[in-house]
């Protein structure tokens, strides 16, 4: 009796982000997958009658197809260089003396304290022909001519990279701390050194954190847009871009709604994947 | 295997001295309980012969090898933790051979040796079990084989079976023993329980306050003690002080009198402090004859059941007597205010501290 009078009083609490979500996402994006099956004349105006011609066109259209992969490919990278870097954050922060800590965690979380637009001009300013990376190279006389280091997908990775990497380091950390310390102990008893005890113990035991990273920034770099528009330039191969092109310039609104489902679709099934994975690991280790 | 030798071991951690010139010889195949309260070192010094934390000065010697340099993945040690510390991420299988692994070992020797080593905790059905899916005990068991099976000089327990219930902690201290009987191994346990220590060691160090306050046999350390510090520490204890009369006859403070044995100076001290075992002192509930030594009249201030025996405070002229009655004496609880005859026997009285010097 208690136990369905707590369900209900926990269905309350949960009512408000409900309504709030259904009204704000979940109506929009019915619309929207409505939109995506919509017919449009040659002025891509939508005119009465439904059709899978927005979806075959994303789908077969070799343009499209490209974007898609490079897409996904440059979502995959900056989740890899992310996880890399955030491992020796995560130690940092897990190691750290506990005064320390909190400065380091207010370190870690601070590109995301600044607008993702003055971020990026931050980026413009220092990777520009003329901006500060190659002066000081030119000044320094390690290169002769400046280096085209903007408008093109590097730049699109390394500003990812910048903002995204909190997401990766933050869980990373957490299942860092949830170690045992006796297990490294154990471990270097048993005759491993520090490093063998890193590759067989603490390394196996933050896959749950790196999987969850890797989520998080997968996501958030298959889907930015102001980011790749701002250093890397509109016409960059990003299905994101796309969508924003189809909506502000071609005004076929339809496609563009077709492109955003296909996103969100491969978007999940990657979510999808490293989800079971994290499952698979999760009752192996704890049951 | 190989013997463990201390060299004045200290450790300073700036605001405290942890150890204090811990001298200590652990015979080779000996089995050795660290006792003491917590937070008297004994586990600071277990991670110093494991090589975790660095001595301040002393040297560390297992077998003949100074070890003091050496880092602790190069001890060959074995060693079970207070949580088992088994890695949640490997099988049985897998945990055992962890350290097998890095011996260079062909498969099928590690594949024999892990099945060795399951079969002396009497486990070998578990080898493709993970740890969650077993209960306290058999992890422990795991944790034992994953430490033996290295084959090291010398193996350590750190509070091993204190996470277990009071029937299993019983069952795994015999298997414990058996075990080491077994493989003969030079073993450290560190525990803070005494009946532990007393049942399963051949020898026991008692640590407080970071020094070594004695040394000796289980039974010797029971009924011998070095100082006060160890009959407080092992087990409840009654003391007195007490001034000679005649003999070897004593007054305590309360006005009753105790007979003891002869001192081993040859010579009776005039002021003394004594020790008695509440498991020592027989209870009569007939009031009668109370005028004679080691005999006196209580009165009941509180009682209680623990388990196959009952607790009993008392207090006779003044001075608390703990006691404790085996179950059957009292077929319900005595009351407080109920007046008890106390007697022991003289050679249960033991000599803790001569007091003459403060006296005079």
């Amino acid at each position: 009796m208690k136990a369905t009078r707590q369900k209900k009083f926990y269905g309350v609490l949960l009512a408000p982000t409900l309504i709030f979500l259904g009204i704000f996402l979940l109506l929009p994006l019915i619309q929207l997958l409505i939109l995506s099956f919509q017919q449009v004349d040659n002025f891509f105006e939508v005119i009465d009658g439904y059709t899978f011609s927005h979806y075959i066109e994303v789908l077969t259209t070799p343009v499209y197809l490209k974007t898609i992969w490079q897409t996904l490919f440059v979502a995959v990278i900056t989740t890899v260089i992310c996880l890399v870097l955030a491992y020796p954050a995560a130690y940092l922060l897990v190691r750290s003396p506990k005064r320390w800590r909190a400065f380091f965690y207010i370190l870690l979380v601070s590109p995301l304290l600044t607008s993702v637009v003055i971020r990026t001009f931050a980026w413009i300013i220092l990777l520009a022909q003329n901006g500060l990376v190659n002066d000081v190279l030119m000044k320094t006389s390690i290169i002769d001519e400046p280096l085209d280091m903007l408008w093109n997908m590097n730049a699109v990775i390394i500003a990812y990279v910048q903002v995204m990497l909190p997401f990766a380091v933050l869980p990373i950390a957490t299942a860092m701390s949830d170690i045992k310390g006796n297990l490294r102990s154990a471990s270097m008893i048993l005759g491993s050194n520090r490093i063998s005890t890193f590759f067989r113990v603490t390394l196996p035991l933050t896959i749950p954190g790196m999987i969850s990273g890797a989520m998080i920034v997968f996501s958030l770099a298959a889907g930015s847009y102001i980011t790749p528009l701002l250093v890397g330039g509109r016409m960059q191969p990003l299905l994101p871009l796309s969508i924003y092109q189809q909506i502000m310039q071609v005004y076929n609104l339809p496609l563009a709604a077709a492109m955003a489902f296909t996103l969100m679709v491969l978007v999940f099934l990657v979510i999808a994947v490293l989800g079971y994975i994290l499952k698979k690991w999760e009752v192996r280790v704890n049951g | 295997m190989s013997g463990i030798k201390l060299e004045g071991i200290s450790l300073d951690y700036g605001n405290h001295l942890a150890l204090k010139e811990v001298e200590l010889e652990i015979k080779q195949g000996e089995f050795f309980s660290l006792l003491g309260p917590s937070g008297c070192g004994k586990s600071t010094l277990l991670n110093i012969i494991a090589g975790f934390l660095g001595q301040t000065t002393g040297v560390v010697y297992i077998g003949d090898q100074d070890v003091t340099n050496i880092p602790p993945y190069k001890r060959n040690l074995g060693m079970v933790f207070q949580n088992y510390a088994l890695f949640p991420h490997l099988s049985v299988r897998d945990n055992v051979a962890y350290g097998l692994k890095n011996k260079k070992m062909s498969k099928q020797d590690i594949k024999q040796k892990v099945d060795e080593s399951l079969a002396l905790v009497q486990l070998e059905s578990y080898a493709t079990r993970m740890p969650h899916q077993l209960s306290g005990g058999q992890q422990q068991r795991v944790a034992i084989a994953r430490a033996l099976a290295i084959e090291p000089s010398v193996l350590l327990l750190d509070e091993p079976l204190s996470n277990l219930d009071a029937k299993l902690r019983k069952e795994m201290q015999f298997e414990l023993r058996r075990i080491q009987k077994s493989v003969g191994i030079t073993t450290v346990l560190v525990t803070h329980d005494q009946e532990e220590a007393l049942s399963l060691s051949d020898r026991i160090g008692i640590l407080g306050d970071g020094v070594l306050q004695q040394v000796g046999e289980s039974l010797e350390v029971y009924r011998r003690h070095a100082n006060r510090f160890v009959a407080e520490f092992i087990g409840q204890v009654n003391i007195f002080d007490a001034v000679l009369s005649e003999g070897t006859v004593y007054e305590t403070t309360a006005g009753f009198k105790l007979e003891a044995e002869h001192h081993e100076s040859g010579k009776q001290p005039n002021h003394i402090r004594f020790m008695l075992r509440p498991e020592r002192i027989f209870v009569e509930q007939h009031v009668s004859g109370v005028d004679t030594a080691n005999r006196v009249k209580a009165v009941v201030k509180e009682s209680s059941y623990i388990g196959n025996a009952i607790r009993i405070r008392t207090e006779a002229g003044g001075i608390e007597l703990a006691v404790h009655a085996p179950d059957p004496m009292f077929p319900v609880l005595p009351a407080p205010g109920q007046e008890l005859v106390l007697s022991w026997n003289k050679e249960d009285i033991i000599y803790l501290e001569v007091l003459d010097h403060e006296s005079n």
